[in-house]
């Protein structure tokens, strides 16, 4: 199945709270793990992903490092408001490798995805890649 | 070009000028309150910081937590996950010095087994007849704790800003180091 979060198919980076510009958000959805984002410093931090389409989602897959609490919010409408909470999670701390976790959201659609990391294990965190499985609508 | 944000916890007993200290930081020297006027609660100062031959800069949320036990409780829910750590004592106060240990307990009980930089510092460093702490011992303490030590007088403008530029500085130095192992997982 392709990969709906990424840039090539229309997906953008709406807001980032950190910003690097050697490590920018895009690299989040630009499909590759080795590229990342990074946040600069205190908690919490969030991006939020808007899709060209209204994207029925199945599974998510998040890598990342450090980041210790994240909550997943859904917006259906056009402009980015109106956010409900989908899911959150505490990720196990990794050593010498990156974090991978799947969030099963079967059934949901979503104009907008929000991501807010609540806390780390480390003063900064990375996420390098969000993959979504899904059918645009 | 990255701009980080630090938390930076500013503590130590009621009246060693912490928030004398922060002022002056804040007002790169030109607001020195002469009546004492003791915080109650925490208040917070931001200012950015250059890093020194690099075009980053470090934004300091520093709060300025009161040092009377009976609000501390009250401030501790406020400190959240510190970045840094800022520890100030009075110089011609050998009590203020003995409860610096507490104060470290106290903060790094919010760490969570994380590394936060720190700095202590003696200040009131103008009162040289009334010195009750020799610069020798502050500094050995200040080692074995893993702190750099700095003497200040916010009164006469002296070294204020030097323990939040290296507070600053610390913090950069933990960013690179942080994305050269992050580099090196992908």
């Amino acid at each position: 199945m392709i990969d709906a979060a990424l840039s090539s198919s229309g997906t953008r980076v709406v807001l980032a709270t950190s910003g690097d510009e050697n490590y920018p958000p895009e690299n989040i959805i630009d499909g590759n793990t080795e590229t990342f984002w990074i946040s600069t410093g205190m908690f919490p931090q969030e991006f939020i992903l808007r899709f060209s389409d209204p994207l029925k989602i199945k599974l998510l897959t998040i890598h990342s490092y450090n980041v210790k609490n994240l909550k997943i919010e859904k917006s259906a409408s056009s402009d980015a408001t109106d956010f409900d909470t989908l899911s959150e999670k505490e990720f196990e701390h990794t050593e010498g490798h990156l974090q991978a976790n799947d969030f099963s959201l079967t059934g949901t659609t979503a104009t907008h995805l929000r991501f807010i990391i609540t806390s780390g294990y480390d003063h900064f965190v990375s996420v390098h890649r969000v993959a979504i499985e899904g059918v645009y609508q | 070009m990255v701009k980080l944000r630090a938390r930076c916890i500013l503590v130590g007993d009621a009246s060693v000028g912490k928030s004398a200290l922060a002022q002056m930081f804040r007002s790169d020297g030109a607001h020195f309150q002469k009546n004492y006027s003791m915080t109650a609660g925490v208040e917070l100062v931001v200012k950015s910081v250059n890093i020194p031959e690099s075009s980053d800069s470090v934004e300091l949320f520093i709060f300025d937590s009161a040092g009377k036990e009976t609000f501390v409780e009250a401030c501790e829910k406020l400190w959240g996950q510190p970045s840094v750590l800022c520890l100030v004592f009075d110089v011609s106060s050998e009590a203020s010095f003995r409860s610096c240990s507490l104060w470290l307990e106290r903060v790094r009980a919010h760490c969570q087994g994380l590394q936060v930089p720190g700095v202590l510092v003696g200040n009131k460093s103008d009162l040289s007849s009334r010195r009750e702490v020799e610069t020798a011992v502050a500094q050995e303490w200040a080692q074995n704790q893993g702190l750099e030590y700095h003497e200040t007088s916010a009164k006469e403008m002296e070294n204020c800003d030097a323990p939040f530029l290296s507070l600053a500085q610390a913090f950069y130095a933990l960013y690179q180091d942080r994305l050269q192992t992050i580099q090196t997982l992908a």
